[in-house]
């Protein structure tokens, strides 16, 4: 009888065992463990309080090329740089014009008669309406990373984020000022710019605004380069900017608002003119968990905003609710 | 009849017996060509390709050293040296300060130094750092991936199968030559640029 029962526990012993030890390898097979518990979760940020979205998308289309630069209005048109193209659509989306440059464009900003600056690394031309060459600058040093172009009457402000410098050219291209340069002497710290992120726009009176990413601010400097005014704050949180380069892009509204775009968790938002948070135009939920980069951002007359989506590679129009 | 045979068994033997010494010839030959090439060709270690790291945590708790024989390096050419550093504090830290519940590191192995405003310097403790790639998610995704991990060779046991590699999800860990086995961030902007030197004027094209 206990002979019996031994041996019936032992069977049961190894019943249990093999059971165990199926179990464990059946749940700790190489290569499916899904967890992290080291997971860098930024879920929550990800969300954004309905009531803070005031803008909804209303259209998007494609861009028929592969690596996106970036985004302008131009009247009717809009106008994208990509690969070696200038590429030009009507607010529909329809491309109406597609022209060929021989260099890699990292920005561009409309000029009258329909003519457009664009951005090399290095250099700036000037195209007219129908594509052709019409200058071309010298370079702008060994370190320049032009990274955005303004224009405002007869001046044309180039960014230099390798430089962390803005230039105030005239259309012959003499520099006329160098904005933003640091001086100890008047008490100017200069630009802060980790990475070639620098944006710059002009306002409705015609001064020049410089995201300072590297303090998440916007610089306004007067037209002989003196500082007039700064705003920004430091946050993660939905009202304030953060990592290393934000805004990464913004553009001015006529009622000289700003519409910023960051990187890294990507949101577009609206501010006032004096940095007041006044609402979401796009939340991180409408972007790719993965994607990173921070859409270039435009405005038209009718104050709509096209973002150029780098990673879709479309551009997706934003509507006031 | 019995010649035809006995020449026949003869030339079976010689065939047996040239057929043995070639054999031999090729084993010692390729036993010597293979010494040859194991004794001149260049060992090979285990390396993370930063590139294709998804920072999925695994290298903290698969490697067979404990802790980790995997560090985060930093590439400081690459940092921008900021005050709001994603890679060290969490995402919801309270404040910009080196206190404990603002550090994103499970074991605070980042350390955080000002240099002038507004910049910070942050140096990683290899003593500390147990590889799990937290900071290096948080600089990718807000910095400039200046954060990334190496597998330090004075720690490595270089397994013949690494313990890493057999469960890496992005194939990012591989073998590299031992006189180069470290894969650092960094070397982009060495990229040719053939910019010009005046800076002040433009010209016409045409």
């Amino acid at each position: 009888m206990n002979r019996k029962l031994v041996n019936v526990f032992l069977v049961l012993l190894a019943v249990a065992i093999i059971a165990i030890i199926l179990f464990d390898f059946l749940r700790n097979k190489a290569g499916d463990r899904s967890e992290n518990r080291f997971e860098y979760n930024i879920d929550e940020l990800r969300h954004v309080d309905s009531t803070l979205i005031i803008y909804r998308q209303v259209g998007q289309f494609p861009v028929n090329a592969e690596k996106l630069s970036g985004i302008a209005v131009s009247g009717d048109e809009i106008v994208v740089i990509a690969d070696h193209l200038v590429l030009k659509y009507d607010k529909t989306g329809s491309e109406k014009f597609r022209g060929q440059i021989n260099f890699d464009p990292t920005a561009l900003a409309p000029d009258s008669n329909g003519e457009l600056w664009v951005a090399s690394r290095d250099q700036v031309f000037l195209f007219d309406a129908q594509g052709n060459l019409l200058k071309r600058s010298n370079s702008f040093g060994d370190h320049a990373v032009i990274t955005s172009l303004a224009v405002s009457g007869e001046r044309i402000y180039v960014a230099d984020a390798g430089n962390r410098i803005v230039y105030q050219c005239d259309k012959q291209g003499n520099i006329v000022a160098r904005i933003g340069e640091k001086n100890p002497g008047k008490g100017v710290s200069g630009f802060v710019i980790p990475s070639p992120y620098f944006d710059i726009a002009i306002d409705d009176s015609g001064f020049l605004w410089a995201a300072n990413t590297g303090r998440h601010t916007f610089d306004n400097f007067n037209a002989d380069g003196s500082l007039r005014t700064s705003w920004g704050k430091t946050s993660i949180k939905i009202d304030g900017f953060s990592g290393c380069c934000n805004p990464a892009h913004f553009c001015i509204l006529s009622d000289n608002s700003f519409v910023t775009s960051e990187k890294g968790l990507i949101r577009i938002k609206l501010y006032d003119q004096h940095g007041q948070f006044k609402g979401v135009v796009a939340p991180p939920d409408q972007f790719g968990k993965q994607d990173t980069e921070a859409p270039d951002v435009a405005v038209d007359s009718d104050e709509r905003i096209w973002a150029l989506d780098f990673v879709k590679k479309q551009v997706r129009i934003f509507e006031k609710k | 009849m019995s010649d035809k045979t006995e020449r026949k068994g003869m030339e079976r033997r010689r065939f047996i017996k040239r057929g043995m010494q070639a054999t031999l010839a090729v084993s010692l030959g390729g036993v010597a060509v293979a010494s040859f090439m194991k004794s001149y060709a260049g060992e090979m270690v285990w390396q993370i390709d930063p590139f294709k790291c998804v920072q999925c945590g695994r290298c903290a708790d698969e490697c067979v050293m404990m802790p980790s024989a995997v560090k985060c390096v930093h590439a400081y050419a690459l940092c921008g040296y900021c005050d709001l550093c994603g890679g060290y504090l969490k995402p919801n830290a309270n404040e910009r300060s080196t206190a404990a519940e603002n550090q994103l590191c499970p074991t605070a192995a980042i350390k955080r130094k000002f240099i002038e405003d507004p910049y910070f310097e942050y140096e990683i403790d290899e003593e500390l750092c147990i590889g799990c790639a937290k900071c290096v998610a948080g600089c990718t995704s807000f910095g400039n991936g200046s954060l990334h991990l190496q597998i330090r060779h004075d720690r490595c046991k270089n397994c013949n199968e690494c313990a890493i590699a057999r469960v890496c999800p992005a194939d990012a860990i591989t073998r590299v030559p031992a006189n180069q086995p470290y894969l650092i961030k960094g070397d982009f902007t060495a990229a040719g640029d053939k910019a010009k030197k005046d800076t002040s004027r433009m010209s016409d094209n045409n």
